[in-house]
């Protein structure tokens, strides 16, 4: 292993206790710089807790979460650093959008002019003088990523931001987590939306009970659990097409009627093979691995109520 | 400092701090005019069936010394009422608004927030103080002359010392507030506890403190002083009433009280998990 830099977050046998419920157990993991990295686990799984002691908002029981290896508490500016968005309410109801972001940027030592910057990158101006009472929850969300740029941070943590979001600001907030996971920037985003997650995330981090279960690149995860890329052929010549494929080396899985399931074989050899055989097909596409298919398995019995 | 800025700025940007100024005002006027008629009523008749020891008291309040040093404070109950409520709310009102993770994520040292919430306490404790005196030294000149005690009685030592261990009262009672706030976490327990006890409290202890000294030894009353209230009253009366112990033990039970809440109230939110 090589030595961590301060934008990588490292969590090492992280472990916290309740009374009764050990919300977070054992769990490992790195997070990198550069990408966007999903955290993601059934409802109860840890995420919060394991974000709310990498940011020293909880007491770990044992283990540690660190920035390379600096804890949170010991960061000297910890908002130049880290930007973190964790629910999406947590603003005075009378205090205004622009006097929630001045408040952080005194107590912070930021000049107050920061405060209508990230204002207008998250394109909040509009409401900035608005109370925080008469904010839908997607402006709550943006006012909470507004408020986690203040600092121009290297590392930037989101808990459940698609929470309230309209398609719109979904897709702009993807977007804009892209961005800035392109200039550099570690983005650790827990959710449990995996189709949104499939389009966002490079890494996933899947945890369930508390427990890691897989990281990875996402391709790799779902690679690894679908046995690698699948191309989906619809035929009315099932068998003949199935005969002319076994040359291939292909497994070939009937899934509904006229429809085969291919692994093993590109979708242009597939058509290829279909041509010289003469056999006529209706659809014929390249299946990427469904990130929800692969989770629901991956976390299946793990996800009940604990 | 920045961080005491902040405070003043969370306190600043919310409705709470003209609410509050707008409950105080009445009843600063109320609480000169109460005083105003308690000073010009006089002193009981001898047959009045009032004690020796307490015809003594009535006798040293009336002095005219004693009735300035007590106008001269008007406003002290409800001010520091207000005060008191405000201090905890700083705290609690993080809770009751979820900020309190936005907070400690700007400032992961919790020490360093809680000392600040003590600074910006204690800075609104002044202002508030600050408030009465100046209506105090306008208005109470105007009554002492209608009440014939001898002028403004602004040349005597003992009113300064009064007007300054009152603004000695209304900071430990911010003191007192914070650290009440974050023993109590919920603001609406906090402020009905804070103000129940503040307001009918003193009267309930006092009660009981009289039973025990009727009926089970006299000295128990000398503890009444033990009392926040009773003891920030005994602090700021001007000269020593009989049948008091000195105006020192008020400030030393007092100052306990604010050093107590406030190292365990620091104490308690280093520790604890913020979810």
């Amino acid at each position: 292993m090589t030595a961590p830099g301060t934008d990588e977050i490292v969590v090492d046998r992280l472990t916290k206790q309740y009374k009764k419920l050990r919300a977070v157990d054992d769990l490992s993991f790195r997070v990198r710089s550069g990408r966007v990295t999903g955290f993601l686990g059934p409802n109860g799984a840890g995420k919060t807790t394991t974000l709310r002691m990498l940011l020293g908002l909880v007491t770990p029981t044992a283990g540690t979460a660190t920035f390379g290896n600096q804890r949170y508490v010991d960061i000297k500016d910890p908002l130049r650093e880290v930007g973190a968005v964790l629910e999406a309410s947590s603003a005075h109801r009378g205090r205004t959008g622009r006097n929630h972001l001045r408040m952080i940027c005194k107590a912070a030592g930021l000049p107050d002019t920061r405060a209508d910057e990230v204002l207008e990158l998250v394109g909040l101006t509009p409401a900035a003088s608005r109370k925080f009472k008469g904010y839908s929850l997607g402006m709550k969300q943006r006012l909470g990523i507004a408020a986690a740029m203040l600092g121009n941070p290297r590392v930037l943590i989101l808990d459940e931001p698609a929470n309230g979001l309209d398609p719109e600001g979904i897709r702009w907030m993807r977007d804009l987590l892209k961005s800035l996971a392109a200039e550099g920037r570690t983005v650790l985003v827990s959710s449990h939306l995996l189709g949104e997650m499939q389009l966002l995330a490079d890494d996933v981090v899947i945890v369930a009970a508390g427990k890691l279960i897989r990281q990875g690149p996402v391709d790799e995860v779902l690679g690894a659990m679908s046995g690698g890329a699948s191309v989906r052929v619809r035929t009315p010549q099932a068998e003949a097409l199935t005969a002319a494929l076994s040359e291939l080396n292909a497994t070939v899985t009937a899934t509904q009627d006229g429809v085969l399931l291919v692994h093993g074989a590109e979708a242009a050899a597939v058509g290829h093979a279909a041509f010289k055989a003469g056999v006529e097909l209706h659809e014929l596409s390249a299946e990427r691995g469904d990130l929800e298919q692969v989770f629901l398995q991956l976390t299946a019995g793990k996800a009940g109520i604990r | 400092m920045s961080l005491v800025n902040a405070e003043l700025f969370k306190v600043r940007t919310t409705s709470l701090w003209w609410i509050m100024g707008i409950i105080l005002i009445p009843l600063y006027a109320a609480s000169v005019l109460i005083n105003w008629a308690q000073a010009s009523a006089g002193a009981p008749p001898a047959d009045a069936g009032v004690s020796d020891s307490q015809s003594a008291t009535i006798e040293a309040a009336l002095e005219p010394i004693n009735v300035a040093t007590n106008l001269y404070t008007s406003g002290q109950y409800m001010g520091i009422l207000v005060v008191l409520l405000l201090s905890a709310i700083i705290v609690t009102s993080e809770f009751f608004h979820l900020t309190a993770t936005t907070t400690f994520l700007v400032t992961p040292r919790r020490e360093a927030v809680i000392l600040a919430k003590f600074g910006a306490a204690v800075i609104i404790g002044v202002i508030v103080w600050l408030f009465t005196t100046i209506l105090n030294l306008i208005v109470v000149p105007l009554i002492l002359n209608s009440l014939d005690v001898g002028g403004s009685q602004l040349g005597e030592p003992a009113v300064w010392r009064a007007i300054g261990l009152n603004a000695l009262a209304f900071v430990l009672w911010a003191i007192l507030g914070v650290g009440a706030g974050v023993l109590i976490r919920s603001q609406i327990a906090a402020t009905l506890i804070l103000g129940i006890v503040y307001v009918v409290g003193t009267s309930v202890i006092s009660l009981i403190f009289y039973l025990l000294s009727e009926y089970v030894a006299e000295w128990i009353n000398n503890l009444q002083v033990i009392i926040p209230t009773t003891a920030s009253a005994l602090m700021i009366s001007g000269t020593d009433l009989p049948g008091s112990p000195p105006r020192w033990v008020g400030a030393v039970v007092l100052i306990g009280y604010a050093a107590v809440l406030g190292f365990f109230g620091t104490w308690l939110t280093k520790r604890r998990d913020i979810s």
